[in-house]
């Protein structure tokens, strides 16, 4: 099998279900969906571990897999089940509009990588305009949603983005590399959890617009 | 212990107090003075270690340490010691503050306790970002200070403090990210080209190798980086953090931000400067250096004028005065890095009095609001004075230290051929000192409101912002001969390491070579 086809195959498969995400009804869905997105990226460092023959990478999916398909999703949910009212708060864009926006967003990125000479990323150059895509898809989804979680969930989606072209570009870091980006993103989301939930229970709302108390 | 055991085990202390200060909940009774104990060893410890590895780098280029990872050289070691001796200073003045939050109700025992636990942690993650060799490991290093202080940020767990937090914890990460990217490719181009594949992530090897780097490459990372690390450091338009951050945060913690963690991202800016530098000549960071450092100080001199808040004025200050730096950094030149270097040094001093002044304020009147705070040499006489002089010295007026070194930067602006930009500088810095006389035009003087308590604030809030007062009056009149030889050293090694005509070699002495970092060289 042609691993890097499969690898930009895979890439493409991610900016979709990033779209899901960012567009997913409620945030319920969204962390299922989240969940589902991780394992295609732990799909994607496994084909690169191969492609590749590097044993690093096999540990990028073990640690990927505990941490993103496993630990987020399951902390979201579990965050979820704690908060007591379920508010509908819709994003700025309509799913139509954030398509268009993730059509320019990646196409924007795949030229912006053709300039980029590296030899290890050669054939896959396709990825890494989608992982820098991916990861200003998840900006857009923090400006673009009302809803504090659903923020919490744009910048999984930029760690995603940036995991993967670390995965492309800098698979040979030494491990401990690997372990300190794996544990901050963790504990990032953690320390964001715990402060919408303290957010929610002191304005009883997970709209960030609400939060206008400091200006100027 | 050599220095080559100290600099990580200097490390572990605030990691280990940390814990212990978060176990001391469950002493009981002996919880508050515990906890107080473990606070002031570890900030006791943290002073002494900082101070004798800056005396060795007075002697070596560089100690290393854990096989590369770790590193200190000249430019680290005045970061190093700013950490070291800022945050022992804010560190004593946090007893006293939070003493007072303790004995009037505001906090309980078992908030105390997570507060120095998370305090020391915090000032591990910016041990390690100043330390920090491998350049992956600085930008988690810089993440981790961001996780490790969002909940100083929103301690008080108010509406306003929450929101605070809540900014910090989004912006800083997101624009953090965006540095990661380009440590990715400076990375990624390493292992393309550097000799060794395994010194690619190693900063010490990178500088070395610069010239091998593709230009185009350097140039694409070094924008990321400033964004990214430029977000940290308070930089103009990524700076929206800050003022919401320094102003919600308990005081203590808002000195530790602005006097200590702004720097910390600064040097690392100015680490990949260095490469940058090197790789395709000065003038590319540095003329962005320019334009972010003469935004932010003009953006921020137009918002401390119309600040009704003293602490988010502060805040403000903070924004231009890591501008200047950035700006003085981006003149270049021995003169324009020396005037950087003594800026952050100085910028660290008086920010950490005058948020520690804020915080007396806070103590007496209850609010930092400056219609609400009147006559404060009436109420808190040594507050008061102190917090003159401060903000004159903020203000950029002689004898104090950052009238040296603004001037410093004019000297380098006009050295450097840039007559044009320094007028507009000095006009944004008169700006600034309108701004400073209108705050203390309100607040220091006039008749104190009835309600509010009069005498000062004891002896463990007023000692750390008197000894900042002696050290801005020392540095304004003449540096001490070893901080003046230490920052001459950072200043050459900056220049130096970041010209591409001279081959570097570790000078004699040193106590390591300078691409220590050991991953096996092929795959």
């Amino acid at each position: 099998m042609n691993g890097p086809l499969i690898v930009n195959a895979l890439a493409g498969l991610l900016i979709v279900t990033s779209l899901l995400v960012t567009s997913a009804g409620n945030a319920t869905r969204a962390a299922r969906l989240y969940a589902a997105q991780s394992l295609v990226l732990v799909l994607i460092f496994l084909t690169l571990a191969r492609t590749h023959g590097a044993h690093e990478l096999y540990w990028w999916s073990v640690s990927a897999f505990v941490t993103k398909v496993v630990l987020v999703p399951w902390i979201m949910l579990r965050t979820l089940a704690t908060l007591p009212e379920k508010e509908d708060l819709p994003g700025v864009l309509s799913p139509a509009a954030l398509i268009v926006v993730a059509a320019l967003i990646v196409g924007l990125s795949c030229y912006a990588v053709s300039s980029v000479h590296l030899a290890v990323v050669d054939p896959l150059k396709p990825a890494l305009g989608v992982s820098l895509g991916h990861f200003l898809l998840g900006l857009v989804c923090i400006v673009s949603q009302r809803n504090l979680l659903k923020q919490v969930f744009g910048f999984c989606l930029m760690e995603n983005g940036s995991h993967l072209t670390l995965a492309l570009l800098a698979w040979r870091a030494p491990e401990l590399v690997e372990i300190g980006i794996a544990t901050d993103a963790v504990f990032a989301v953690v320390i964001m959890v715990v402060l919408v939930r303290r957010i929610q229970r002191s304005m009883n709302t997970l709209d960030v617009r609400q939060l206008t108390a400091l200006k100027g | 212990m050599t220095s080559m055991e100290l600099l990580p085990a200097l490390l572990l202390v605030p990691l280990v107090a940390a814990a212990l200060a978060f176990a001391s909940r469950w002493a009981g009774a002996a919880a508050k003075p515990l906890v107080t104990l473990i606070h002031a060893v570890s900030m006791t410890v943290l002073l002494l270690g900082t101070l004798r590895l800056a005396g060795e780098l007075l002697q070596v280029d560089q100690i290393a340490a854990l096989h590369g990872w770790m590193q200190v050289d000249s430019l680290g070691a005045v970061f190093l010691g700013l950490v070291g001796v800022v945050g022992f200073l804010i560190g004593v003045y946090a007893i006293g503050y939070m003493n007072y939050e303790l004995a009037h109700g505001a906090i309980d025992v078992g908030r105390l306790c997570n507060f120095y636990g998370i305090f020391n942690l915090f000032v591990f993650t910016m041990l390690l970002a100043v330390t920090a060799n491998n350049v992956i490991m600085m930008w988690v290093a810089v993440e981790a200070t961001t996780l490790g202080s969002a909940f100083l940020v929103g301690f008080y767990g108010k509406r306003s403090s929450l929101e605070a937090a809540w900014k910090y914890v989004v912006i800083c990460p997101v624009g953090v990210a965006f540095g990661l990217y380009g440590v990715v490719l400076v990375y990624s181009n390493g292992v393309a080209v550097l000799p060794v594949v395994g010194d690619a992530s190693s900063w010490t090897a990178l500088l070395f190798n610069a010239q091998l780097l593709d230009p185009t490459l350097v140039k694409l990372a070094f924008v990321f980086v400033l964004i990214g690390f430029g977000t940290k450091a308070g930089l103009f338009p990524m700076h929206a953090w800050l003022p919401d951050a320094h102003s919600e945060a308990p005081s203590p913690i808002s000195a530790l931000l602005s006097a200590v963690l702004l720097n910390c991202a600064m040097l690392i800016v100015l680490r990949f400067g260095m490469i940058a530098a090197k790789a395709v000549g000065p003038s590319f960071p540095q003329t962005l250096l320019l334009i972010f450092g003469l935004l932010s100080v003009g953006v921020a001199a137009f918002f401390i004028v119309v600040q009704r808040d003293i602490k988010r004025l502060l805040a403000y200050s903070s924004v231009e005065n890591m501008g200047l730096i950035a700006f003085a950094f981006g003149l270049g030149g021995p003169l324009g890095i020396l005037a950087g270097l003594l800026h952050t040094i100085n910028h660290s001093l008086v920010k950490a009095l005058m948020f520690c002044g804020s915080g007396n304020i806070l103590i007496k009147y209850g609010t930092p609001a400056m219609d609400s705070v009147k006559g404060i040499l009436k109420v808190a006489p040594i507050t008061g004075a102190l917090f003159i002089a401060g903000a004159l010295a903020l203000g950029g007026v002689p004898p104090f230290n950052i009238f040296v070194s603004e001037f410093m930067v004019v000297t380098a602006g006009l050295a450097a051929g840039h007559p044009w930009l320094i007028g507009l500088c000095l006009l944004l810095l008169t700006v600034v000192l309108a701004g400073l006389v209108r705050m203390l035009a309100a607040t220091v003087f006039g008749a104190a409101p009835d309600n509010v308590p009069r005498g000062d604030t004891g002896a463990l809030t007023l000692l750390p912002m008197g000894v900042l007062l002696v050290a801005m009056l020392v540095m304004g009149i003449r540096a001490p001969a070893p901080v003046g030889q230490l920052l001459a050293r950072a200043a050459a090694q900056v220049q130096t390491g970041s010209q591409p005509q001279i081959a570097q070699a570790p000078a004699p002495g040193t106590a390591v070579a300078p691409t220590p970092d050991a991953t096996p060289a092929a795959r």
